[in-house]
């Protein structure tokens, strides 16, 4: 924002450092490296507990708030510091150290394979040997160590999340955290560490909607939610209106409306929706799709989710090996074919507006083939073997606006 | 204080208006002795935001319609700088209404509130916040977030008046459910030419007709229909409804395309505690930081010219001071563009205006509701031109909790004063959830624009330079920015160099924080 670009966008940086004021950042690069120094000779000496150390580690972190992990571990710390025993104290500094010392001070070195994530965990066998123990039930029966031990764990993934929101073995490591939390906690407090986990996802997907990574750990949070283990029932309902919230806020999410035609049949199953209340439900989504592809026919999500909608609406035997129809499967031939009568209208409107949309033009296309294939079945129509002239105009078209794909247009020569 | 004439000044700048105070946040880290003054006892001039006791004194210096004499001006034959010139003056016909029992429903101590003269809000992508950043005068100011732009819609048979919210993005016109099918696809196909409107390709759709009137090019060139067009235009502020395709484009895509710039769901900003008199007043503090002296209640007058290459000039205090250029603002206001101004402290909070749209934006402090131009099927002719009302919460600091301060603007005309207090009286029976919320308190005043121009003259051998009065533009206008350059280009002489206008480092310490290395 700040136009610092001189002449010819040449940045002007240090150009007018007084010598006076790179004095002074010499002298504040040679007092941070020292308070490092201070810190290694303390780890030396193995005395994690000591208030110098902690004292040292808080004014690193003033000096320089890029220390995530230090953040975290000191607040993590501080507030759970009476509940952590000796030995997990011990093991939260060795952890600290290792990080914010064992490589370039400015980055916290996040593990990037499983080879880095395995070394790191043996380089630090005392907390693997705890989470192992914990693992195996090896542990005291105190709850609330457990719980503190699993819940700083959480804490300390966080700043790296934020950090790197799409790496997998961050994600990877939350959710061994999390199975652990179901093994060793009451199911109460294991809910509760899941829910806040849901609420982790939906504010990372606050940040970056598309973010498939989020969208998959979403669905997988949300399985283990609805679960035995955690005493959990349906949660396809809130989950169908989060993807009408995140649609509202942005069209072009093709996760969102992948999550939805996944949850609208067992939205509508759990409604015990009998076939009139279907068929409202399917007419509620066509209007959907409808409305969002008027303003927005260039998206090929929106595209997605109507061919989805029109997947349950064409007959099986004429839309090849897609799924079968889970959400108005009782509907009449009749109804089928109004249905996408209704569709090709509605789509052919948009040619007012939007003449180089490829798409448009597929759809109908494709639907009118089929339109004339139930046709045909119901014997309401003529037995022609060509496509309508309006058709060949449409063909015409694709064949302008997409070349490359001459032999699907040729296919569609063939079966109209 | 007599010291003040013993050195000569490099510039003396009358007014503390935002044109001269960028001004001198400009020349902040320049060698020159700077001057700065301002007849008033407050900061920010045309610009400036008063409290209760303030906003009376101000009208009793500018009640009445002609250039009435004001309290402050000498009785010597030149008049003082900055003050009332013989043309006119840049304010006028203001007064001040306030509710028989305003006090016991809830108007409180004058110093609760800090009423706007310049309530305008600045665009994301206006170079006004990229040089408050680049100067490093930004972090001084809070800013708050500007929300939904509304078109009033007055009642249609069995339908009640409401407020409709104007769509701004592609996710907006697909949610709202009043427009149209066909409708919304020309208007998407509007939108988008918007944002690439200087492109090369789109040029064409546009540029002769760059001098007509928007809203029929938006008839004839996009078959918009007229809520739609009602929408178009009052995205663009236009105050007579005339405004022209060049510009209205401009600020249309200057709109669209700050949506999103600082995060979701606002495209503009509002300084916080009484809008631009606070870009004002932090200027001014960085001028100071700088070595510039500062004296309010303090005007100059022009004693003699010619003393070498230097004017002398004689301050109000008695003192004569000699400077080698000078700054003021123009007065020369009498056949201007006149707006009419309500400023209305309500009693109420209005919620339902300051609602954020998206997930994670900020809460507004800003609504913009437009009244576009009534057509009177009457027989007299002329519709009344447009009203803007911008609906400030209690957030901006300028009113308590509890209570919300309205700006609403139109074209001074006979019936201004009518249709401003109409406007409000919808905008209230509208907005609000209950009943109809009271209003303690009213401001009324006219305010006249002189040439957009600067008048850049000679007194003796010295340059003086005097910066137009404020726009009456509803948002921050960026082609005052250049104005600022050009004086500061002036006053500079050869040591200007462009790439340093408004780009400064930190100061040393003001950042870092030494104490923690010990």
């Amino acid at each position: 924002m700040a136009s610092a670009g001189g002449s010819h966008g040449i940045a002007r940086t240090a150009r007018r450092r007084t010598d006076e004021q790179r004095q002074q950042d010499l002298d504040r690069i040679a007092k941070y490296r020292g308070l490092e120094d201070q810190i290694r000779e303390q780890a030396k000496a193995h005395d994690y507990a000591s208030p110098a150390l902690f004292d040292l580690t808080t004014r690193l972190l003033r000096l320089n708030p890029e220390y995530y992990t230090t953040a975290a571990w000191v607040m993590a710390l501080e507030g759970v510091a009476e509940y952590i025993s000796e030995r997990h104290y011990e093991t939260a500094f060795r952890r600290l150290l290792a990080l914010v010392l064992g490589c370039d001070p400015a980055r916290p070195k996040v593990p990037a394979t499983y080879e880095e994530w395995a070394e790191w965990y043996n380089n630090h066998d005392e907390s693997t040997k705890i989470l192992e123990d914990a693992g195996a039930g090896r542990n005291s029966k105190n709850v609330a160590n457990d719980a503190s031990v699993l819940q700083s764990e959480l804490a300390f993934t966080i700043p790296l999340l934020i950090e790197f929101p799409k790496c997998y073995w961050i994600w990877n490591h939350r959710s061994y955290i999390l199975s652990l939390c179901i093994e060793l906690l009451p199911v109460s407090l294991a809910r509760e560490v899941w829910t806040a986990e849901l609420g982790l996802v939906t504010k990372m997907l606050t940040k970056d909607r598309r973010n498939f990574h989020a969208w998959s750990y979403r669905r997988r949070v949300v399985a283990r939610l609805e679960s035995d283990v955690l005493d959990g029932k349906s949660m396809a309902e809130q989950e169908f209106m989060y993807t009408t919230k995140m649609v509202n806020q942005d069209l072009s999410n093709f996760s969102a409306w992948h999550n939805r035609s996944q949850l609208a049949p067992r939205v509508l199953d759990e409604r015990k929706a009998d076939h009139v209340a279907r068929k409202v439900f399917m007419e509620a989504e066509l209007n959907l799709a409808r409305e969002a592809l008027n303003v927005g026919p260039d998206d090929q999500s929106l595209w997605y989710y109507h061919q989805f909608l029109m997947s349950q609406i064409l007959p099986e035997y004429k839309c090849g090996a897609r799924s079968w129809s889970r959400i108005a499967p009782d509907l009449t031939l009749e109804e089928r074919t109004d249905y996408v009568k209704r569709e090709i209208e509605e789509i052919r409107d948009l040619l007012e507006d939007y003449k180089d949309v490829k798409w448009i033009y597929e759809a109908l296309l494709e639907y009118s083939i089929a339109l004339d294939g139930m046709c045909k079945d119901k014997g309401t129509t003529r037995p022609k073997q060509e496509l309508t002239e309006e058709a060949q105009t449409w063909l015409e078209t694709l064949r302008q606006l997409d070349p490359l794909r001459k032999g699907r247009w040729d296919d569609f020569a063939q079966t109209g | 204080m007599e010291s003040l004439g013993d050195e000569p000044w490099d510039v003396v700048i009358c007014g503390t208006g935002l044109q001269q105070s960028l001004l001198a946040l400009a020349l902040s880290r320049s060698k020159k002795r700077i001057l700065h003054l301002d007849p008033n006892d407050f900061y920010g001039q045309h610009e400036a935001a008063f409290s209760l006791q303030e906003a009376d004194s101000w009208v009793t210096t500018h009640t009445g319609s002609s250039g009435a004499e004001s309290v402050a001006q000498t009785t010597t034959a030149a008049p003082a700088e900055g003050s009332a010139g013989p043309g006119g003056r840049v304010f006028r016909n203001a007064n001040v209404w306030r509710h028989p029992e305003a006090e016991a429903n809830g108007l409180t101590f004058s110093r609760a509130y800090s009423l706007a003269l310049a309530p305008q809000i600045i665009h994301t992508r206006s170079k006004l916040l990229s040089q408050l950043v680049s100067s490093r005068a930004y972090r001084q100011v809070e800013f708050l977030a500007v929300g939904s732009f509304y078109v009033h819609e007055p009642a249609r048979g069995d339908e009640p008046a409401k407020l409709s919210r104007i769509p701004s993005s592609r996710e907006d016109v697909f949610s709202n459910t009043s427009i149209p099918a066909k409708s919304k696809r020309s208007l998407m196909k509007f939108l988008k030419f918007v944002i690439d409107y200087d492109s090369d390709d789109q040029r064409d759709v546009w540029q002769a007709h760059a001098d007509t009137h928007l809203s029929d090019f938006l008839t004839t060139q996009f078959k918009l229909d007229d809520d739609l067009r009602k929408y178009i235009l009052a995205l663009t502020l236009t105050l007579d409804g005339k405004v022209t395709v060049a510009n209205g484009l401009a600020v249309i895509h200057r709109h669209l395309t700050s949506m999103g710039l600082f995060g979701p769901g606002f495209c503009a900003v509002y300084p916080k505690w009484g809008g631009l008199s606070e870009v004002a007043q932090v200027a001014c503090r960085a001028g100071a930081v700088g070595g510039g002296i500062y004296m309010l209640d303090t005007s100059a007058e022009v004693e003699t010219a010619d003393v070498h290459d230097k004017v002398s000039l004689k301050l109000s205090n008695g003192i004569s001071v000699q400077a080698a250029a000078l700054i003021s603002s123009r007065d020369d206001v009498s056949h201007g563009e006149t707006i009419s101004r309500l400023v209305a402290v309500v009693k109420s909070p209005l919620k339902s205006l300051f609602e954020a749209t998206v997930e994670g934006a900020p809460a507004p402090a800003v609504a913009v509701v437009a009244f576009p131009s009534s057509t009177i099927p009457a027989s007299e002719s002329a519709s009344d031109p447009p009203v803007y009302a911008m609906v400030h919460s209690s957030e901006t600091g300028e009113c308590p909790n509890g209570q919300s301060a309205i700006y609403l603007t139109t074209h001074t005309s006979p019936s201004a004063k009518k249709n401003l207090e109409q406007a409000l009286g919808s905008l209230l029976a509208t907005a609000a959830e209950q009943e109809t919320p009271i209003c303690l308190y009213q401001l009324y005043y006219e305010q006249t624009v002189s040439e957009g121009t600067p008048l850049v003259e000679t007194v003796g051998a010295v340059p003086k330079f005097s910066f137009p009065s404020p726009s009456p533009n509803l948002a921050f206008d960026d082609s005052s920015l250049d104005t600022v350059k050009q004086a500061w280009k002036q006053v500079m002489g050869d040591e200007a160099q462009d790439d340093e206008f408004m780009i400064f480092e930190d100061r040393e310490g003001a950042d870092a924080n030494d104490e923690i290395y010990e």
